[in-house]
């Protein structure tokens, strides 16, 4: 009894419910999921492509982090390198470079991403585009040179430049002695992170069961790609089996599925409705196809993305979901 | 077996570790302090003085207009004084504090009305209702007389709500099991006042015991008008208008309410509270709370005179084992927490929960909000609370009313959910009290 009346001297705390939380779901646990999920890949991806690429991960990783930190003490915000997002944009944006860049690219996309993509627009939650492919088109368009080298798998010791699936795919056929399987599994060429189809779908079957992420993003995207291949391939294919190789190629080739999987997915940068969702989908998989067929670039994932970026409180708006109790369009009294 | 749901919602950790506990009546509090506003509407205002002597059931308040329940003495004894108390909600409120001196004596006007329920009218059900002060006691307190009133002639399905879909909360389960019969009484008496054919007990999946208990029950009445709906157990399974959803596929249109849909739905206990009433005339005078929360000692239900204090309760249930941080009145998604260790027992304290530090979710990281969508896919009420988060603490009150933001029934789903630990729900209030202001 006096232990009781002393702690009736100690002050209560008074606060608003709900007075529970779900428990180990925060920001940093979100993003420390798809950090993992994406470790798969960038490991496939320095094996893929030597030490050169880990370096260029790591680098991107540690200059994400330290531009997140130092930005954030130089504006007087609170530093918020503990949510881990920084972490997962650094990580995303040494995937999205080859690994032939010099490892100065990679200091300056983080800059890019981190100090005029994400915080310029107010730092976590805040900016309009995905702040790893905003910076990867940054370097695109700045470094066109440096960054279209790609070598070709496991041969990186003086190793000459060679042509990526997705450029001989605008030709309609997959460059000499590729296979699907080779995309499949990863055994090509290209960005550090884009290689391995299966281990990004992996990634992506993770991040689903931890429901990190939903389906409607990656299946709508990746639904239309497909559709559309199948139904206009290039190179004047007709015959079915064709198409489907052309279709199949295409879906594992390039950054396809590291951007539908990993960053249409963006939390920030998405629509937050179940159609809103599918509609971003099929607008990213519609925009890649017409810019892989018909822009001065292999690859259309990044510029499809964001362009799909500056619609997403549109299609929220658009596809609100029906309030319980109320008619999906009121009525407008009669004035 | 179908069982019921609806959309959205959330399964939270159940923590039903009371539920195999037998409910306990408190012993004799020394005081009791009765508030005279323990309902929604009109406070009561007192009819005894200090000095006077009360029997358990004596009429201490009473409202002669508008909305609102008398209050009854809870023990007998001596009223001492008429002051004022803090309610739950933080509100001054007029509270008659009575010295119990343990007799136990009724008062003479608790007296079983005699009326058989085939020849009752809806008028005198209504009437009994009223004077046994019932109101609400699943936590909205609203005057049960008035509900009936205003559901006859529009309703054709009655259900007991026994949900309890809070974690933590099982006085509703150990209702079903250790007073079943009342609650069918209860809604039979419900069922003949309001002409109606067809009785529903909806129950979560979480209380199968109860299921099979209440199902020997009606099985020995060969009572064919009442059966039972299992619902998956899913927060916030126990809001009416999710029930309703859950149960009969009807949606209660925004700013009307269950009548409108042809539902009266009441609480399991308050069901067992009219049976008391009907059948012996018992004012409402006690009810069951769970007192929870890892600072209890022994945890279970106990049934608690009103005016009890929280304090009574806990000492009772074994006193604190580690310091207390938060007392909540009620469940841990809607209950409101407590700066007073003496804050009294009321008609809507389905429990008393008293949290340690480490269960607090203050200590919930906290980052800007992250647009995940959580709270969209959790919503019950298919709103949109981040926009509306966003919009309330934008000041931009116009534009949550546009989305919608007033059917919104605070159920908190969406701040449980967030990642990013956002209180949604609180800004989701702070901008319906402003347009409700507005409105005025």
């Amino acid at each position: 009894m006096d232990q009781n009346t002393d702690f009736q001297n100690k002050l209560l705390t008074v606060s608003p419910s709900p007075h529970i939380h779900r428990r180990g779901l925060s920001t940093a646990s979100v993003m420390k999921d798809v950090f993992i999920a994406l470790l798969p890949a960038a490991i496939w991806g320095s094996y893929a492509f030597g030490w050169r690429a880990a370096v260029i991960l790591l680098i991107s990783v540690v200059s994400s982090v330290a531009f997140e930190a130092l930005t954030e003490i130089l504006l007087r915000r609170t530093v918020t390198i503990s949510d881990c997002s920084a972490a997962v944009t650094g990580l995303l944006l040494g995937m999205n470079l080859p690994s032939s860049v010099p490892f100065y690219i990679p200091v300056l996309g983080s800059a890019f991403a981190i100090i005029v993509v994400k915080q310029l627009f107010g730092g976590i939650g805040k900016n309009v585009m995905n702040p790893a492919l905003a910076a990867r088109v940054f370097l695109t368009l700045s470094f066109a040179g440096k960054m279209t080298i790609f070598y070709p798998f496991r041969q990186t010791v003086d190793a000459v430049a060679s042509a990526t699936p997705l450029a001989s795919l605008k030709t309609g056929a997959l460059p000499e002695g590729t296979t699907i399987w080779n995309l499949f599994f990863g055994q090509t060429g290209g960005c550090i992170g884009e290689v391995s189809a299966l281990l990004l779908i992996v990634g992506g079957v993770y991040l689903l069961i931890r429901k990190v992420i939903r389906w409607q993003i990656p299946v709508a995207f990746l639904g239309t790609v497909a559709l559309l291949t199948f139904l206009f391939p290039r190179g004047g294919l007709t015959a079915f089996s064709d198409r489907l190789d052309f279709m199949l190629a295409s879906l594992l080739s390039g950054g396809l599925l590291l951007g539908a999987i990993f960053m249409a997915t963006d939390y920030v940068t998405s629509p937050v409705t179940p159609w809103g969702r599918v509609i971003f989908g099929v607008g990213c998989g519609a925009l890649v196809v017409f810019l892989r067929y018909f822009s001065a670039y292999n690859e259309g994932v990044s510029f499809a993305i964001l362009i799909m970026n500056a619609f997403v409180w549109y299609l929220d708006k658009f596809t609100m979901p029906r309030v319980y109790g109320k008619e999906r369009r009121e009525k407008k009294p009669k004035a | 077996m179908k069982k019921f749901s609806f959309r959205g919602g959330t399964h939270v950790r159940e923590h039903k570790d009371t539920a195999a506990i037998p409910a306990t009546r408190l012993p004799e509090p020394a005081t009791v302090a009765i508030p005279l506003s323990q309902h929604i509407g009109v406070p009561a205002k007192p009819v005894v003085a200090p000095g006077d002597h009360v029997d358990i059931g004596t009429v201490i308040g009473t409202v002669e207009t508008g909305l609102g329940c008398p209050v009854h003495s809870s023990v007998s004894g001596t009223v001492k004084e008429i002051t004022s108390y803090n309610n739950a909600q933080g509100q001054p409120v007029q509270s008659i504090v009575i010295e119990n001196d343990n007799l136990r004596t009724r008062a003479a006007t608790v007296v079983p009305p005699g009326i058989k329920l085939e020849d009752a009218t809806a008028e005198q059900i209504i009437e009994i209702v009223k004077n046994a002060g019932i109101s609400g006691l699943g936590g909205a307190t609203f005057p049960t007389y008035a509900k009936i009133q205003s559901a006859i002639g529009k309703v054709d399905k009655v259900m007991i709500n026994c949900a309890e879909c809070e974690p933590y909360i099982t006085a509703n389960h150990r209702l079903l099991l250790e007073r079943g019969e009342y609650i069918i009484d209860g809604l039979e008496i419900l069922m003949h006042a309001l002409g109606v054919k067809e009785g529903i007990l909806a129950i979560e999946d979480n209380k199968m015991d109860a299921v099979t208990e209440m199902e020997s029950l009606l099985k020995a009445r060969d009572n064919v008008g009442i059966r039972i709906a299992v619902m998956k157990t899913k927060y916030p399974q126990g809001d009416e208008r999710q029930l309703i959803y859950a149960v009969t596929g009807r949606e209660v249109p925004a700013g009307k309410l269950p009548a409108d849909v042809g539902c009266l739905i009441v609480n399991a206990e308050t069901s067992a509270a009219i049976c008391r009433a009907f059948y012996r005339g018992i004012p409402l005078v006690s009810r069951i709370v769970t007192v929870e929360g890892d600072c209890v000692k022994h945890p279970r239900n106990v049934r608690a005179p009103l005016g009890a204090s929280y304090m009574d309760l806990i000492n009772f249930c074994g006193g604190f084992v580690k310091e207390p941080k938060k007392i909540i009145s009620g469940g841990p998604m809607m209950g409101q927490s407590q700066w007073d260790f003496n804050a009294p027992v009321t008609k809507g304290t389905s429990a008393v929960l008293v949290f340690s530090e480490e269960h607090d979710r203050i200590n919930t990281i906290h980052t800007a909000c992250i647009h995940c969508g959580m709270c969209v896919h959790h919503c019950p009420m298919h709103l949109m609370p981040n926009y509306l988060a966003e919009f309330a603490k934008e000041k931009r009150y116009d534009e949550a009313e546009k989305m919608n933001v007033m059917s919104c029934v605070e159920c908190g789903t969406c701040s449980y959910n967030c990642p990013a630990g956002v209180q949604i729900v609180q800004q989701i209030r702070v901008a319906k009290g402003v347009i409700r202001a507005k409105k005025r």
